[in-house]
């Protein structure tokens, strides 16, 4: 960039659409790595998935291709205070995922191996020790597959810690700023026109990481992918004396269960709600807050002295192989997308980071998160 | 005229405005549903008496006029459910309910929300110390438990209940050590000038001043509780002078009660996704409505205070108008009808809003204490949550009321910041300079208030969890 272009206050070396985990810590790398970053969300920054979800950072529930970067993030998270500036309270605990059915317990073993290939340190257990490690359980359970890597993290003390860093590295942040089109500009870069501001801003490349909102952007680059939005419903209750000290789920991957330290309990697991991206507004589906909390209150019996306190849903994306999406999307090596990864929260920070290190010139593996997997772009050049 | 649309109508809320309209709706031939959570109809005002209190303060026109409220309303063919709450509603309005039978739902109807209001509360240094009181809540402890919040009060805040509770402790014997109002004495002098409009309301205020003036209780305008502080004994209370900062006087008392005015309870219009408003006299947000209680959505209507604050006469008149604008809407009844209908009820409450609206400023006189919070002071009591830590949050960036919650738990327990969020948004926008409306108000959530898990899940076996699919592996 021409040093003309560098003091321009709207141009920029990498515009980043979309404020999540994933689009901060990329912005957060590529700062620190001497770039000038600008982030636009359409909302305040991690108000959506991001802000939203059960932070837990567990083996358990991770797809198993996943498994070796979901260790990496959960590491991260628990070392926040030496790269994100501030300790944002990641505990590490045991982890315990089980069967109460024979079917259920057939699927424990099969998916514990699955696991277990792919670096996640999990055993199945007898039900005896499953009591023995997590007192709280219910004893009529029929296996346990443990992990001693698990682990949460309280999910409202991380947005804050972010936008300080974001801040402190130089990150021009633009927020209430819903990105309108991305077009192509003369003697290359992407304009990208937020509805804030009367002109575009320009940067030399782009990164897309809206979450839930990526099928329409990569649209707009020519690329088809069908992206499908998960409704999530999470569940928590009044403060609580202590009833469980470790992350649990079930079998199938339908349930996440924790206590925090201020001991309140969240319910989580991927039940579905009801709602619609592009309209806005959620909507919980009785039957499905009902089910979703007797299966906690199953796996914990204790749990019937608890008052539920709210319920609130959350929007995350899947692509059709619900592997993520991480790579550039163009030959020219100039527009890139970083999303739609399962359990993202956990590997979230490690993903940002190996997307910047990847345009800073470097050359992680990527290979099985290639967006141009699914089809090739139907233009050439993108679009508005 | 269309033909007649006689499908039910549910009301929440059975104070004077819910209880009357409800009243009305089935006087026009509406299967009326009456949902409260309290035992009897009454709402704030006509509350009945608790059978347990252990006296009552003389009987009065209050007391009397609900019980006249409740035999019309036990006359009637209303559907009533008492001891019932909303703790949620989905975009149909259909209503989540937990009653004395557990959990049930309402199938969607036309909705008239009276839920009335809540009382603003202030913090200050100190004021999570027990004996610590809201006006509103003394006076229904005094009014309705016979019980008196200490034999020595220091009554505090601002707007009419100030004078009322002070009142109520006299009655039972007990003494007023210090009435302190963050509203202006000419402000006052204002409204008397007014309440000429309002006879019934403006003997009532003589007789008060007159009491409390004869029993010579220091009474400090433009003035709040700056701090508070346990003794063996009681408490002690710290009053500034609100001009005057430097200005302090302390007071020992047992109990003190105190409280900012009332505000509209929205959760259930703002869940609902009705138009609101900020009403900068009120210092309030507010459902949009007209003066039949209309809002932007056909099914649902608002009446009473939960449509702004304006006291109980004003409810009842408003309660009556908005039954009739449903039975117009409905083509029970026409336009013709309507006008006669409603011709003495509008032409009073024309005469009644004057002084009404004259009354919020006052309400809304502390507006300006949440600038000055010390660090130190606990803004919400559920979380724990500090001036401190809202004002570093707002540095890092949090610039609407909803990010702030977001980033330090402010508002996320169970009052669901009925008590915080007047002085988080006062904070939020005197450090950085937003409007009212860019603050915003905190995101409503379902339920409203705790729901026991058992009333969720009732009985069941593991077999009878509808278990989804499994997650990819
Ligand atoms: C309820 C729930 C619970 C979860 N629980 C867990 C868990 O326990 N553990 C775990 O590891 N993972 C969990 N996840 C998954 C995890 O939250 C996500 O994978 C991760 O947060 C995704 O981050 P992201 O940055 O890709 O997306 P997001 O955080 O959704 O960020 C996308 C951003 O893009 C912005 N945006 C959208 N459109 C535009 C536009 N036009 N212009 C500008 N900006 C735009 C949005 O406002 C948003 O801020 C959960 C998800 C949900 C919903």
């Amino acid at each position: 960039m021409t040093p003309a272009l560098q003091t321009r206050p709207d141009v920029f070396d990498t515009v980043i659409v979309g404020a999540g985990v994933m689009g901060a810590t990329t912005a957060l790398f590529l700062a620190r790595g001497g770039q000038k970053v600008a982030l636009v969300d359409r909302q305040d920054m991690f108000r959506a998935a991001s802000g939203v979800n059960a932070g837990t950072l567990t083996l358990h529930m991770t797809r198993a291709q996943l498994i070796p970067h979901a260790i990496r993030g959960r590491e991260m998270w628990l070392d926040s205070a030496n790269w994100l500036g501030e300790d944002v309270g990641a505990l590490a605990t045991p982890g315990l995922s089980m069967a109460f059915t024979e079917a259920e317990e057939e699927l424990l073993r099969q998916r514990a191996r699955v696991r277990q290939d792919m670096g996640a340190p999990i055993e199945v257990v007898s039900p005896k020790e499953a009591v023995r490690i997590e007192p709280g359980v219910n004893p009529a359970l029929r296996a346990a597959a443990y992990c001693a890597l698990d682990g949460h993290i309280p999910t409202y003390r991380v947005g804050g810690a972010y936008a300080r860093a974001l801040r402190q590295a130089g990150v021009t942040i633009i927020e209430n700023s819903p990105v309108e089109t991305i077009t192509p500009a003369t003697g290359g870069g992407y304009d990208v026109r937020v509805s804030s501001r009367a002109r575009p801003v320009h940067g030399r490349r782009i990164v897309l990481s809206t979450g839930a909102w990526l099928e329409k952007m990569l649209g707009w680059l020519g690329y088809n992918i069908p992206i499908r939005c998960l409704i999530n419903q999470l569940v928590v209750t009044e403060t609580l004396p202590p009833v469980m000290g470790s992350v649990l789920s079930i079998a199938n991957g339908l349930l996440s269960l924790k206590q925090f330290a201020n001991g309140s309990v969240l319910i989580g697991g991927g039940w579905q709600g009801e709602g619609n991206i592009h309209q806005g507004g959620t909507r919980v589906i009785p039957e499905n807050l009902r089910g979703n909390v007797r299966l906690a209150q199953y796996v914990v019996p204790r749990l019937d002295e608890a008052q539920v306190l709210r319920v609130w849903l959350g929007l995350e994306s899947e692509t059709p192989d619900a592997m993520p999406l991480i790579g550039a999307l163009t030959p020219d090596d100039d527009a890139f997308v970083v999303g739609c990864v399962h359990s993202g929260f956990t590997s979230g920070p490690y993903m940002g980071r190996l997307l910047a290190e990847r345009i800073l010139g470097g050359n992680p593996d990527l290979s099985a998160f290639d967006p141009t997997r699914f089809s090739t772009p139907a233009a050439t050049g993108p679009q508005s | 005229m269309s033909s007649p649309d006689f499908s039910p109508v549910t009301v929440i809320g059975g104070g004077i405005a819910g209880a009357t309209s409800a009243i009305a709706l089935s006087r026009h031939g509406f299967p009326v549903t009456l949902i409260d959570e309290q035992p009897a109809a009454g709402g704030q005002i006509f509350r009945a008496p608790s059978p347990y209190a252990r006296q009552t303060v003389p009987p009065n026109h209050e007391f009397s006029g609900g019980d006249a409220l409740r035999q019309k309303l036990a006359a009637s063919p209303v559907d009533v459910r008492f001891s019932t709450r909303v703790w949620g509603l989905s975009s149909t309005l259909t209503l989540d309910l937990i009653g004395p039978g557990g959990i049930d739902q309402l199938p969607p109807s036309t909705v008239v929300v009276a839920n009335g209001a809540t009382e603003r509360f202030l913090p200050f240094q100190g004021w999570t110390t027990p004996r610590i009181t809201g006006l509103a809540g003394a006076s229904i402890l005094m009014r309705n438990g016979g019980t008196l919040p200490g034999q020595t009060v220091v009554v505090a805040g601002s707007g009419p209940l100030l004078f009322s509770v002070a009142h109520q402790v006299l009655e039972l014997g007990g003494k007023v050590v210090a009435i302190v109002d963050a509203g202006h004495r000419s402000d006052w002098f204002r409204l008397g000038a007014m309440l000429s409009l309002d006879p019934a309301r403006l003997t009532q205020a003589t007789r008060w001043m007159l009491r409390l003036r004869k029993a010579g209780i220091p009474i400090h305008h433009r003035a709040h509780i700056s701090a508070a502080q346990e003794t063996e004994t009681g408490l002690l209370l710290t009053v500034s002078e609100m001009d005057h900062p430097e200005r302090r006087h302390v007071y020992a008392a047992e109990a003190a009660a105190c409280g900012y005015g009332l505000k509209p309870t929205t959760l259930i219009t703002r869940t609902a996704g009705v138009q609101h408003r900020h009403d900068p006299a009120g210092g309030y947000l507010e459902p949009v409505t007209d003066a039949a209680g209309r809002t932007s959505r056909p099914d649902l209507y608002v009446t009473g205070d939960a449509a702004g604050i304006r006291g109980m006469a004003v409810a009842r008149l408003r309660g009556l108008i908005t039954a009739h604008a449903i039975a117009q809407d409905r083509g029970v009844i026409s336009a013709r009808t309507y006008e006669t209908l409603t011709r003495a009820p509008r032409r009073q409450l024309r005469r009644l809003e004057a002084v009404s609206r004259q009354m919020l400023p006052l309400m809304n006189a502390g507006s300006a204490i949440p600038t000055h919070l010390q660090n130190e002071t606990i803004v919400c009591r559920c979380e724990r949550v500090k001036a401190a830590t809202l004002r570093s949050a707002i540095e890092a960036g949090a610039e609407d009321l909803n990010q702030l919650k977001a980033w330090t738990r402010c508002g996320m327990g169970p009052c669901q910041g009925r008590m915080c969020e007047d002085s988080a948004r006062g904070l939020l926008t005197a450090a950085c300079g937003n409007t009212p409306e860019e603050a915003g108000s905190f995101t409503a959530r379902m339920p409203f208030f705790p729901l026991p898990l058992t009333a969720v899940t009732g009985t069941f076996a593991y077999s009878d969890i509808p278990l989804p699919k499994a997650a990819p592996l």
